[in-house]
């Protein structure tokens, strides 16, 4: 297990969450008073395993973010340190850190997990341990709403964000059928591929070819020629692809192989700029709140940030959304603690718990990297969102 | 669809053979399971990666891939079996699986974890015969398979190195009293096993057309599986084992659902197991003692 120790430190302050400016440079403003003490955030990120790229990606944006917020002088004077451990892209590993950072660390918010199915069981731990978790990946429907009142997720639930994506496509593609493959290992790859994009075709009048016997992978397979195959020879006109971008690599790459350019739609899982390199040629429809060359709000001075960060640490690839919803998450934490009342005494570690818990419910207007940033009354992600289609090596808003 | 998929299986037994021929080079000289072996083969596989990056021919890149395998293979007997090769026998595997590890993760710190693609033009040629669609790549799967396998059926049963691993296979005391030089066919055990995981490493990739640090476990598995299946007395038995078990995962995958593939794998490796311990093509010799 890797764990690191970044020290944060911002000065607190500013008004009340109301269209906030960006936390760090806010921070400087401040005008509450001076914090005891260090203050602890935990993060707990897939530094090793096959999602590993996001949490090396992830760290470097943390260290990113203590730099910035170490020039603005701090948090109310006190340090902050965000205490970083690897979940190893794994379940368990993911509850059993929730409740060291809770219990041992004694931190007063985590930022994480990942994914849905390690979310599964981390928010559980964080709702026993009575702390704040707050995923930067995970869309799986339902699962913050299970997990109330401690559990956040910066992301939409893919199930709201899915129709206007589905419409978006039909109307441009005008499928007769769509065919679906799927990674049957991760939680919200089975939902898109299973239980969210095929109603909605079937609704709009498209044939779902497979419906009942849907083509799967897993994560980590590299041989993915039969199932290409198998998919190729139902000769759909549109796919429902449900997977992250790094398990879909090997699924594009062997469609180009096979000559298969048939266009393809998923979810957010599927943001990145590297998932656009196996196969350009293949049209590929996502949701996106953030994708390296906006240019909406904070946007395009934080992608050129953190662009340079990545070229600093030799990481392959763009920034990416799950880059961005993790850094709002650390921000708003930040937010919480100036605005909050948080008083980071040893003796008031639950009721700051509590205090962060109600800052972040209440969160409406919080300016994120993308723009408006908020949550909804079941701890999921309320922010703008943009149907996008990656072609020939770019992503573009599709109008 | 059919043949197609009868295609990918073989390809994909293609290199299944490969692998467990570097596999089980080893437990049939030395009597044990070199599991580094698959991640011999990752390592491999990201050398060709990043010498075709630099646009060599292929036949450089296999050559170069092949020599990082076996020099890779050289360091695991050295440090990870030679220390310990009078040792119980779970303890060599264990240091094994050690270096497997180590090998992983190295391979996700230099190449990084995320799928790593050989370049297109690698893939530029494809033909449609019929309703198979070939790749210039497959052709080089199928004739250096052929070759490897030829060559080291020649090193073993032809050369004097071949000899002297049978000696050491048979009866390694015997074989010291006879002058073998016990530690050197060791050494050049390894080195070959290394040589033909290098191939394979490189194959897969071909194959592919993309990799991870975390393949080697995967296929590496599956090696054994042929191992068992083909027959730890026969050397040939690879050969076939291979195509069978690669044909048996695709047809599954292609005519049933990929998460069944494990279950028709090992329910496989299962029946042998009971109903034919040798494997197809073994004789009824100790486990242990193959070539």
């Amino acid at each position: 297990m890797v764990a690191l120790a970044l020290a944060l430190t911002g000065c607190g302050g500013s008004q009340p969450a109301a269209k906030t400016a960006e936390p760090a440079k806010a921070a400087a403003t401040a005008g509450a008073a001076s914090l005891p003490g260090t203050i602890k955030i935990g993060a707990i990120l897939p530094i090793t395993g096959p999602e590993a790229e996001h949490g090396k990606s992830n760290t470097y944006l943390l260290k990113m973010l203590e730099k910035e917020v170490n020039d603005a002088g701090g948090i109310n004077g006190a340090k902050l340190q965000v205490i970083i451990y690897d979940t190893g892209w794994k379940a368990d590993q993911a509850g059993n850190l929730i409740r060291r950072l809770a219990q041992d660390d004694k931190v007063l918010a985590i930022a994480g997990p990942l994914s849905s199915f390690e979310a599964e069981v981390a928010f559980k731990a964080a709702v026993k341990e009575e702390i704040v978790a707050a995923s930067y990946a995970s869309s799986k429907p339902g699962l913050s709403k299970e997990n109330r009142p401690w559990v956040f997720r910066n992301t939409l639930d893919e199930g709201m964000t899915a129709a206007p994506m589905v419409e978006k496509f039909v109307k441009k593609v005008q499928p007769k059928s769509v065919a679906i493959i799927h990674d049957a290992k991760d939680a919200i790859s089975t939902a898109i591929g299973k239980a969210i994009l095929p109603p909605l075709f079937e609704k709009a009048g498209v044939k779902v070819v497979n419906k009942d016997n849907p083509i799967t992978f897993q994560t980590g397979d590299i041989d993915l020629q039969a199932q290409v195959t198998k998919l190729k020879s139902l000769n759909p006109d549109g796919i429902i692809f449900g997977a992250f971008q790094e398990p879909a690599q090997p699924v594009l790459n062997e469609m180009k192989r096979q000559n298969m350019t048939v266009p393809t739609i998923g979810g957010t899982p599927l943001i990145s700029t590297e998932i656009l390199k196996p196969a350009p040629d293949i049209p590929l429809w996502a949701n996106a709140t953030y994708f390296f060359g906006m240019d909406k709000g904070r946007a395009k001075a934080w992608s050129d940030k953190a662009k340079k960060i990545y070229v600093e640490n030799n990481h392959k690839s763009d920034p990416d959304m799950f880059d961005v919803n993790l850094y709002e998450l650390v921000e708003m934490y930040i937010d919480a603690i100036k605005k909050g009342g948080v008083t980071n005494k040893p003796e008031d570690l639950k009721a700051d718990r509590v205090k962060i818990r109600d800052y972040m419910a209440k969160l409406k207007d919080f300016q994120g990297i993308s723009g408006r940033v908020g949550f909804n009354a079941d701890g999921d992600g309320d922010k703008a969102f943009y149907v996008v289609v990656g072609h020939k090596g770019k992503w573009q808003v599709e109008d | 669809m059919f043949f197609q998929q009868l295609i990918n299986g073989l390809m994909l037994g293609a290199a299944y053979t490969l692998i467990t021929m570097a596999l089980s080079l080893v437990v049939g000289v030395l009597g044990v399971f070199n599991i580094a072996v698959a991640d011999v083969f990752m390592v491999a596989a990201f050398v060709g990666l990043t010498l075709s990056r630099l646009g060599l021919p292929v036949p450089i890149i296999l050559v170069a891939a092949m020599v990082a395998g076996g020099l890779v293979s050289l360091v695991i007997e050295r440090f990870g079996y030679r220390p310990l090769r009078h040792a119980h026998g779970v303890m060599p595997l264990l240091s094994t699986l050690g270096f497997a590890m180590i090998l992983q993760n190295s391979a996700a710190n230099i190449w990084g974890a995320a799928p790593s693609r050989f370049p297109d033009h690698l893939f530029a040629f494809k033909r449609q015969l019929g309703p198979v669609l070939i790749a210039s790549t497959q052709v080089w799967i199928l004739a250096v398979v052929i070759v490897l396998v030829l060559a080291l059926t020649w090193v073993v049963g032809r050369t004097r190195l071949g000899r002297q691993m049978r000696a050491v296979a048979e009866n390694p005391a015997a074989a010291v009293v006879l002058g073998v030089d016990i530690t050197g066919v060791q050494r050049l055990t390894f080195f070959l096993s290394g040589l033909l995981a290098g191939a394979a490493g490189l194959l897969v990739g071909l194959n592919y057309g993309i990799i991870t640090p975390y393949i080697g476990l995967e296929i590496g598995m599956k090696a054994i599986a042929v191992l068992v299946l083909g027959g730890v007395a026969s050397l040939w038995g690879a050969l076939v084992a291979g195509p069978i078990l690669g044909v048996a995962q695709v047809m599954t995958a292609a005519y049933l659902s990929n998460s069944y593939q494990d279950i028709v794998i090992w329910g496989i490796l299962l029946l042998v197991l009971i109903l034919r311990p040798q494997g197809l093509f073994g004789r009824a010799v100790a486990v242990g003692r193959r070539i």
